[in-house]
C-alpha cells in the first residue's frame, strides 16, 4: 500500500458563495464523508493546511492582484472580477490555506515522506488567471504547485493533467510559452461550455509550442469517447515528455449526474482515469502524483467519487 | 456596426504603372492579398489580387523561383495590364451586415471602401469581418452557450432575457435563428457565467424546451427540413 496524503481542513468550508451557487462547502463535507465511510481515514496521512507564503502566490499571480483580492475581502465585497466569483470576508484567507496545504502535500511527496496525495480544497483554482479571478477560482492552486516544484525542487518537467469538465484556461495561459510544464486538459467542447477556450488547435506559444494539448469532448458523449481521447492525446504525449511529477486538476463535474455539464461519464470512468494516471506516474515520475480538487458539484456522487479516487491512490 | 469602424485605414496601394513584380513584393512584405490601384488623385481605379498575379505569370515562377532572365521577359508587365477595373467597392456608411452580404454575393475576399468622389478611404477584408463577427458573438469572453426552443410569438425573448437577468447573469450575445419547425425559433444566449445549471433549471421550470446545441444545424435551416436525429422531447 502506498503512503497517501489527504489534505482536508475544516477551514476550507469558511469560503461561502451565497445562494444559487453550486460551489458550496457541502461539497467538501460530501468528499470527507465518502472517504470516512470508505474506512480510508486511518489509511491516509492527514495533512493540515497552513497559509501559503506570499512569495509562492506571487510566483504565478501579480502582487497587485493578490492585494486587490485581499482588499476586496476586507471591504466585504461579495464578488471579485465576475459575478461567478461570489465570496465572503474569509475567502482570501481560505484561498491562502488551500495553496499552503497543497504546497505542503507536494513538499512531503518530494521529501519522500509520502508517495502521493489528494488535496480536497476550496476554492478551486484552474480558471484563475495571473491577475483575474474567474469561474469560482481565485488563486491557481495547481499552477502555484508547479512553480514551487520548479523553483524549490529544481524540476524541469512538470506534467499537469486537468480532467475537470471545464477547460483550465488559467493554468494553460500561465504556462503557454514554457516547455518545462506540459498542460493537458480534457473537457466539454468550448463552443458549448465555459470558459470558451481549450480548442483543439491551442498548442502553446513560442518555446512552449507543443507543450499544451487539449481534447475537447462534444456534449452528450460519455465514457468510451472520453477514454478514447485520453488514450489518443494524453498518454503518447506524456510518454514523450516524461514528467518528473504529475499534478492533477481533479474535477468530477463531467459525471452524468452532475448538472454543470452535458458530458455523461460514469463513476467507473473516473476510476479508470485515476488508475491510468497512477500507472503513468509510476512509469515516469517515480510514482509522484498530487491530485487537487477543482469542480464536481453533485453532492450525491461526490462521496463515491472521492472514495474511489483515494482508494486508487492508496492501492495504485 | 459601420464599415468605417472596422476597416483598415492605412491601405497599401499601387498605381497603374507599378510592375507586377513590385506588386508581388508588396503583397509578400505586408502579408496581404489585395492591392487597390489608385490614380494620382487618390481615386480608386482598379484592384489587383494575388490570384491576378498568379494568372499573369507562369506557374514555374511560383514553384521554382524567378531567374533574372525570366524577370527580364515580364518586367514591362504592369498592374495596369492585369488589374480588375470594375471594382466592387462600398461606401464607409455601409454596415457590417451590408458588407457581409456584398461579400457573399460577389465572392470577393476584400472590399475597397470609397467616398462619394470615388477616393479610397480604406479596405475591409473577410478577416476584418470575421473579427467583427467574433466580437458580436461574444466568444472572446468566457461564457456558456445555451439553446432554447421558443414558440414564435411576441414577448418570448423578453421573458427569457428577464429571467436570466434576474439571476444576475450577463449576456455575451443572443442569437435568434430559424428552426425546422416554422412555428418555433431557436434562441442562443451566450451567457458570461460558468453557473449555468441554475439558469437551465429556471428556464425548464418556466416551461421552455432546452435544446442540445449539437442538434442545431446551421446549414439545414433554409430548407426548413427536419434534421434526421431531431430529439423528441
Amino acid at each position: 500500500m502506498k503512503r497517501t496524503g489527504f489534505l482536508y481542513d475544516d477551514r476550507y468550508r469558511l469560503h461561502k458563495t451565497g445562494p444559487y451557487h453550486p460551489e458550496v462547502p457541502e461539497r467538501l463535507e460530501a468528499i470527507y464523508e465518502g472517504i470516512r465511510n470508505g474506512e480510508l481515514l486511518e489509511k491516509v496521512s492527514r495533512i493540515t493546511a497552513l497559509p501559503a507564503e506570499l512569495k509562492w502566490v506571487h510566483s504565478v499571480h501579480t502582487p497587485e492582484y493578490a492585494k486587490r483580492f485581499e482588499a476586496a475581502c476586507r471591504a466585504r465585497h461579495q464578488t471579485l472580477d465576475s459575478p461567478d466569483n461570489q465570496m465572503c470576508p474569509e475567502t482570501y484567507e481560505v484561498a491562502l490555506l488551500a495553496v499552503g496545504g497543497i504546497l505542503e502535500a507536494v513538499r512531503r511527496v518530494m521529501a519522500g515522506e509520502l508517495d502521493n496525495a489528494f488535496c480536497a480544497v476550496r476554492p478551486p483554482g484552474h480558471h484563475a488567471e495571473t491577475s483575474r479571478a474567474m469561474g469560482f477560482c481565485y488563486f491557481n492552486n495547481v499552477a502555484i504547485a508547479a512553480r514551487y516544484l520548479q523553483k524549490q525542487w529544481g524540476l524541469h518537467r512538470v506534467g499537469i493533467v486537468d480532467f475537470d469538465v471545464h477547460h483550465g484556461n488559467g493554468t494553460q495561459h500561465i504556462f503557454d510559452d514554457e516547455p518545462e510544464v506540459y498542460y493537458y486538459s480534457i473537457h466539454q467542447h468550448p463552443t458549448f461550455a465555459y470558459p470558451g477556450t481549450g480548442r483543439e488547435f491551442e498548442y502553446g506559444r513560442g518555446a512552449g509550442y507543443g507543450f499544451t494539448k487539449n481534447s475537447p469532448v462534444l456534449p452528450g458523449l460519455s465514457d468510451d469517447d472520453w477514454m478514447r481521447l485520453m488514450e489518443r492525446d494524453l498518454f503518447p504525449a506524456f510518454a514523450d515528455f516524461k514528467p518528473e511529477f504529475i499534478l492533477v486538476s481533479a474535477g468530477f463535474d463531467g459525471h452524468r449526474d452532475d448538472d454543470m455539464s452535458d458530458i455523461k461519464l460514469s463513476t467507473e470512468c473516473y476510476s479508470w482515469i485515476m488508475r491510468r494516471l497512477m500507472a503513468m506516474a509510476g512509469e515516469y515520475a517515480s510514482g509522484r502524483i498530487v491530485s487537487v480538487l477543482e469542480g464536481g458539484y453533485c453532492l450525491k456522487r461526490l462521496p463515491e467519487l472521492a472514495r474511489n479516487h483515494v482508494e486508487i491512490l492508496l492501492n495504485g | 456596426m459601420f464599415v468605417s469602424r472596422s476597416m483598415t485605414r492605412r491601405v497599401i496601394t499601387v498605381n497603374p504603372d507599378t510592375t507586377i513584380f513590385e506588386a508581388q513584393e508588396l503583397m509578400g512584405a505586408h502579408g496581404i492579398r489585395h492591392l487597390p490601384v489608385v490614380d494620382s488623385g487618390g481615386k480608386l481605379i482598379g484592384i489587383v489580387t494575388d490570384r491576378d498575379l498568379r494568372s499573369a505569370l507562369p506557374y514555374r515562377f511560383f514553384k521554382e523561383g524567378i531567374s533574372p532572365a525570366d524577370k527580364e521577359g515580364f518586367q514591362n508587365l504592369t498592374v495596369n495590364d492585369i488589374m480588375t477595373r470594375k471594382v466592387i467597392a462600398i461606401p464607409p456608411s455601409y454596415t457590417i451586415q451590408d458588407a457581409l452580404l456584398v461579400i457573399q454575393n460577389s465572392r470577393v475576399g476584400a472590399l475597397p471602401v470609397v467616398d462619394e468622389e470615388g477616393r479610397l478611404k480604406g479596405i475591409i477584408s473577410v478577416r476584418d469581418l470575421l473579427r467583427a463577427f467574433i466580437n458580436v458573438l461574444g466568444i472572446g469572453q468566457p461564457g456558456t452557450l445555451l439553446c432554447i426552443l421558443v414558440e414564435e410569438k411576441v414577448g418570448q425573448l423578453k421573458k427569457i432575457v428577464d429571467a436570466i437577468t434576474e439571476m444576475g447573469v450577463s449576456f455575451g450575445s443572443v442569437l435568434v435563428a430559424r428552426y425546422w419547425d416554422e412555428k418555433k425559433r431557436a434562441v442562443f444566449p451566450y451567457l458570461l457565467t460558468q453557473n449555468v445549471a441554475q439558469v437551465k433549471r429556471k428556464l425548464t421550470e418556466m416551461g421552455y424546451e432546452l435544446l442540445d446545441p449539437m442538434q442545431w444545424y446551421i446549414d439545414q435551416l433554409p430548407e426548413n427540413e427536419r434534421p434526421p436525429d431531431q430529439p423528441k422531447k
